[in-house]
């Protein structure tokens, strides 16, 4: 067998993934914030009623998960306001997403629902990646310009509003970049890839970090390296790549852990013995 | 008391409601009774075509599988469950296609059903494992019944025409024990359709005999009947059962395959999502083109009045291009 990077696929599969890699935990380290960490595995599967609408309707069905997305993703902001615990608003979308797609299915023939949602790392074509290209730069774009705001806003959105951030139309398009970037990216590498590196590297940054930068810049090195490893893993030891890639994340987020309550421990016991 | 008053209240409600159910399912089966056609269930549409084709007017076949699903995927719902209850005859593969006709079998509850499993007979054709892995759960099942702990019972004995004579046999067989007086007739149409078994055989045979190329790269490893008869080769990107992730090695494999081979074209199935396929072709510069399963119609093949013969023949002429 070949090198690993003399396949165009793998090539793409690293770009595009390192790309993704990046972008995710970025929106990723917001939606913690916000208590929503479960947005992005209830937008890609809200997505399934999008397909099934469009499949229904006559319109292209990613054009339909896109839509979806969006449309979730808004009523996902407009509950959350409403609600005193804004996970639940994720839930009341997710069901209403999942069981939109059931009752739809019956009307809708003539495809399987999952190949339009969830794609595979190993099989992106050359109009995926530019997609994707095209969204990194975006969110990233936004990111760079709305960095003050976003950070604002994440921690503590009313002191946000009184001091003059302008929440409203920050929100509006940190969620419409949200959307887009669930959609596009789970169409491109799959579902669990996407949801996995909004929550994951982020919980391994924060127990690193010391401030909203450092948590940032940590949570986007821990997703680049898991989809960096992962795909080498995958690729050696023959595994499935999306698997292998979350549960990486997984370990490292363990390790990450005991090591640093192993080491909270040590600091303690040797400022006792420094008193003492 | 006053709660336990309540709940034996419910429990009793409950109770007549079931007993109201039982009643009605009684009345269906009299309406089914008194109804001439024999009422045909068929677990997917390759099923539902030879079960059509035995049973001619005398029987009034379904699917119970919806069209356009992938049948390696779907599970009865209880109104499935129900019409079972209700139909004289059940048609199904075997060969651990359907890995949910044991637990329907065991849950159904009148005596008259007659299941035929259509490939009984049939020598069946076990992968060894090459191919890391699949289904875990499929295999699970084989442990329990064989004793396999490794590779796949492959079930696609339909994709051989040569084969379907055999299958067609079966299900003749089980129409004559639902509905003896009719023997003659289920024994003419066997007769007439195992020669277009025998036609399509043929046709197979002198297209694909003088070809150069012997190698077709699959989506499913689901043609290992066909390729045995007609002495071809299957290179499948996935294992027995449609549509999950490939590892990016066997992606690789594959695209060292085909480059070695000089493959013109990839093939996929209409169920299973194209992605893979698709960007596989890219990769090599083939084109792809579809290799019908027979697994289920789409849309406009059951427009255009396709069945099992038409669409094998569209199989025929991709492979011949493909191969030419």
């Amino acid at each position: 067998m070949l090198s690993i990077f003399s396949y165009e696929f793998m090539r793409r599969a690293f770009l595009t993934g390192i790309l993704l890699a990046v972008i995710v935990p970025c929106i990723g380290l917001v939606v913690v914030l916000k208590r929503l960490s479960m947005i992005g595995d209830a937008l890609s599967h809200t997505a399934l009623a999008g397909v099934a609408l469009g499949l229904v309707l006559g319109i292209n069905p990613v054009l339909g998960a896109m839509g979806a997305c969006i449309v979730s993703a808004f009523g996902i902001e407009a509950i959350r306001k409403r609600l005193k615990f804004s996970e639940t608003s994720i839930a009341i979308i997710m069901s209403a997403g999942i069981g939109l797609a059931g009752v739809l299915s019956d009307f809708a023939r003539g495809a399987n629902f999952n190949s339009f949602l969830f794609g595979s790392i190993v099989a992106i074509s050359s109009f995926e990646t530019l997609i994707a290209t095209i969204v990194s730069v975006m969110v990233m774009l936004a990111f760079i310009l709305l960095y003050k705001e976003l950070f604002y806003i994440s921690l503590d959105e009313r002191g946000a509003r009184l001091a003059g951030v302008p929440v409203k139309a920050v929100n509006f398009i940190f969620t419409m970049l949200t959307a887009v970037t669930v959609s596009i990216a789970s169409r491109t590498v799959g579902a669990l890839i996407v949801s996995s590196l909004m929550v994951v590297p982020v919980a391994c940054a924060m127990q690193l970090g010391r401030s909203f930068k450092q948590t940032l810049v940590f949570s986007v090195a821990f997703s680049v390296f898991f989809m960096v490893a992962g795909l080498f893993v995958s690729y050696y030891a023959g595994l499935k790549p999306g698997g292998t890639i979350a549960l990486l994340g997984v370990a490292s987020f363990c390790l990450v852990s005991v090591a640093k309550s192993v080491f909270t421990k040590i600091l303690r016991l040797r400022r006792q013995e420094a008193n003492g | 008391m006053r709660k336990i008053a309540l709940v034996l209240a419910v429990l009793a409600m409950l109770a007549m409601l079931a007993g109201c159910q039982g009643k009605a399912a009684g009345a269906g089966e009299e309406v089914q009774a008194a109804d001439k056609k024999l009422s045909v269930i068929a677990s997917f549409y390759a099923m539902e075509d030879f079960a059509k084709k035995i049973g001619g007017d005398l029987a009034e076949v379904k699917n119970i599988v919806p069209p356009g699903v992938e049948p390696h995927d779907w599970e009865p719902a209880a109104k499935d469950i129900a019409a079972l209850e209700e139909a004289d005859v059940f048609v199904y593969n075997g060969a651990e296609m359907e890995h949910w006709v044991e637990d329907i079998e065991e849950s159904l509850s009148t005596g008259k059903l007659v299941s035929v499993e259509a490939s009984k007979g049939i020598e069946i054709i076990v992968h060894e494992e090459h191919e890391e892995d699949e289904h875990e759960d499929e295999e699970e099942h084989e442990e329990e019944e064989e004793g396999h702990d490794h590779g796949g019972v492959d079930p696609h004995v339909w994709l051989s025409p040569a084969l379907v004579k055999t299958e067609l046999r079966n299900i003749a067989d089980g129409y004559i024990k639902a509905d003896p007086d009719n023997a003659s007739v289920y024994n003419q149409n066997y007769d007439k359709w195992a020669a277009e078994c025998d036609a399509l055989d043929q046709e197979f045979k002198d297209a694909l005999a003088p070809l150069p190329n012997r190698d077709v790269i699959v989506a499913h490893e689901a043609f290992a009947y066909l390729c045995a008869s007609y002495g071809l080769n299957q290179e499948p990107i996935e294992g027995l059962s449609a549509d999950s992730e490939p590892t990016p090695s066997r992606v690789a494999e594959i695209i060292d395959f085909a480059k070695e081979h000089e493959i013109k074209v990839v093939f996929f199935e209409e169920l299973a999502s194209p992605k893979v396929s698709e960007s596989i072709a890219e990769a090599i510069g083939a084109s792809t083109d579809i290799l019908s399963t027979l697994e289920g119609l789409s849309e406009e093949q059951e427009a255009a009045g396709d069945d099992y013969f038409s669409i094998m023949r569209q199989n025929l002429q991709s492979l011949v291009k493909a191969l030419g």
